[in-house]
């Protein structure tokens, strides 16, 4: 597999969300505005892409008895260090996120890579891998937060861009809307996919 | 089996020794800035704006010392703040007290700001058991402005401000509060 | 009475999966039967509250102490981590009966974010001990009662004819969305 593909694939054919389907927790919750989604998905780029260097560097000294705990000891850190930035330097999108900043280290994708990727190859596919996953994360995130925040807000990003006689779904940013949004993106994309193939 | 052990530990055990040494020179590097951004996070804008118009955060007042003798000889005293802009020029003193004087359910806890020339800039309530509706008001506008303007180093007295019909206990217990910053301005700090 | 408010507040009002969506992955990955629906809920009961006791207690007694508290993270997960490894051995020697039943759903439950989630909103809404161990009965329980509820349901949907497209988790979110508009109804309770 060529660097480009690498990168490719966890866009489109493993997108982590909208194929995957792992780390849905905070998809669901913090996409109620796309300044969210974006936030939380640069955050799972920055820990996935982090993480994936430094297990891919180690990948030769850590026993493979242990690596799973080795794995979890360099997430949390990366996490850590995230939960710690973003607390000092992006303030507000620090309480819109919450607790789901800690728990990027349970988000399944980070250490799914890790064990199937990052410690079986070199540092540069790594990164590369790390990147593509990521950033197939943060597509769905902008495309779910994004969604939601036209529907409930008629916003984007904040600005208005449905006149101001639209009533805003409020259902689209509550909880319900969340899965069902979620689901019929998923839908989508398994109709487009099959389509291509057909 | 033994040594195998060992090298595992060992292994765990230097990863996490660098997971938290890294952790720990970040946290020390970005700790002054969380809490300064949970600082001014714990002020209300409109609480600030209401007591010294302009200001972004109320810095907690350099000199301890005065801080302790204070609260050693004013017991209803609770702290003393300097008020900063967005650029951090200090715009004047607030004080933050009980009310000496019971509302018509206990005390109620004030901010009080005066100017540097010591003219009252803004007074607001922060907590009262006041009835809702009726003693409450005492945290509006309406009545709190008043205030403003008035002379930071003479006491208010009864006559000299209008309490607010049919709450005469919670408007007594407001000007008390507002009289004992004055107390605390005037010996203290100006 | 506030206990009793937090316990229902937590386990209904709040419903972890369906208002917070802590635990959503097993949710919808160990759904298909109701008595494998069941058995992690008992799994996942089990865990966090043996969770939330051993990490309240070593935030407050050591990483506060310590000033340590940017450590929670790491030693939060790594306490999930050893508690579930334990108690998979534990169960495996004395109870080989009931590690039969839930053996096979403990390894899942380290990533199960709703066990890290409840461990550090103790921490983050000030819960006294007791409060805590409240909360996170009444929120795993709530955990169960989603899964055991959704299992139920998914059992019909998989007979219903389908586009293709929407046919598994696709469906199944659309399911658990109508779910959780039920749930908003208990926001009306008067507590």
């Amino acid at each position: 597999m060529n660097r480009f593909e690498i990168f490719k694939n966890g866009i489109t054919k493993e997108n982590p969300i909208l194929v995957q389907q792992v780390g849905m927790c905070a998809t669901l919750t913090i996409t109620t505005s796309l300044l969210n989604g974006i936030g939380m998905g640069i955050a799972v780029i920055a820990v996935l892409t982090g993480s994936n260097i430094v297990i891919s560097a180690l990948r030769k000294f850590i026993p493979d008895e242990v690596r799973i705990p080795a794995f979890i000891i360099v997430i949390a850190a990366f996490t850590t260090m995230i939960d710690l930035l973003m607390h000092a330097y992006t303030f507000e999108l620090y309480k819109a996120l919450g607790v789901f900043i800690p728990l990027i280290v349970v988000n399944c994708i980070i250490l799914a890579r890790a064990e199937a990727f990052a410690s079986k190859n070199s540092i540069v596919d790594s990164i590369i891998d790390g990147l593509g996953m990521g950033v197939g994360y943060l597509v769905a995130m902008i495309l779910l937060s994004g969604i939601r925040e036209i529907l409930g807000n008629g916003t984007i990003l904040g600005f208005r861009i449905l006149p101001e006689a639209y009533e805003p779904m409020m259902m689209a940013v509550q909880p319900p809307g969340a899965f069902i949004l979620l689901g019929l993106l998923i839908g989508v994309v398994n109709y487009l996919s099959r389509r291509k193939k057909a | 089996m033994k040594n195998n052990f060992i090298k595992l530990a060992g292994v765990l055990l230097i990863i996490g020794a660098v997971a938290s040494g890294v952790l720990a020179w970040l946290n020390d590097a970005t700790k002054e800035r969380i809490a300064m951004n949970e600082a001014m996070a714990s002020m209300d804008p409109a609480i600030l704006e209401a007591v010294m118009p302009g200001s972004v955060m109320f810095n907690e007042h350099e000199d301890t010392d005065l801080i302790e003798k204070i609260k050693s000889e004013n017991e209803k005293f609770i702290n003393l703040f300097t008020a900063v802009d967005a650029s951090g020029n200090e715009l004047g003193k607030v004080v933050r007290t009980w009310s000496t004087v019971k509302g018509f359910n206990g005390d109620m806890e004030l901010y009080v700001g005066f100017t540097p020339d010591g003219q009252i800039s803004g007074a607001t309530v922060i907590s009262h058991q006041e009835t809702e509706g009726l003693g409450s008001r005492v945290t509006l506008p309406d009545f709190t402005n008043q205030f403003i303007g008035r002379d930071g180093t003479a006491v208010i007295g009864e006559s000299d401000y209008d309490a607010i019909a049919g709450a005469t206990m919670s408007s007594k217990s407001f000007l008390s509060g507002i009289n004992n910053a004055i107390a605390v301005y005037a010996e203290y700090v100006k | 009475m506030e206990l009793v408010s937090l316990f229902i507040t937590s386990f209904l009002v709040n419903n972890i999966i369906f208002m917070q969506f802590l635990g959503v992955c097993p949710f919808l990955g160990v759904s298909k039967k109701i008595d494998t629906a069941a058995g992690m809920g008992i799994a996942v009961i089990f865990v966090i509250a043996l969770a939330s006791v051993i990490t309240y207690i070593i935030h407050h007694a050591v990483l506060v102490n310590l000033e340590l508290e940017y450590l929670q993270t790491i030693v939060f997960i790594l306490i999930i981590a050893a508690l579930v490894q334990f108690v998979e051995m534990f169960l495996k020697k004395s109870a080989p009966g009931l590690y039969q039943a839930l053996g096979i759903f403990l390894p899942l439950i380290t990533t199960n974010c709703a066990v890290l989630g409840v461990a550090i909103n103790n921490i983050i809404f000030e819960y006294s001990f007791v409060e805590s161990l409240v909360y996170s009965i009444a929120t795993s329980a709530g955990f169960m009662l989603a899964i055991v509820l959704f299992a139920g349901v998914r059992d019909k949907v998989d007979y219903a004819d389908l586009p293709e497209s929407l046919k598994g988790s696709a469906i199944s979110l659309v399911t658990a969305g109508l779910m959780s508009i039920a749930f908003l109804g208990f926001a009306g309770l008067q507590l």
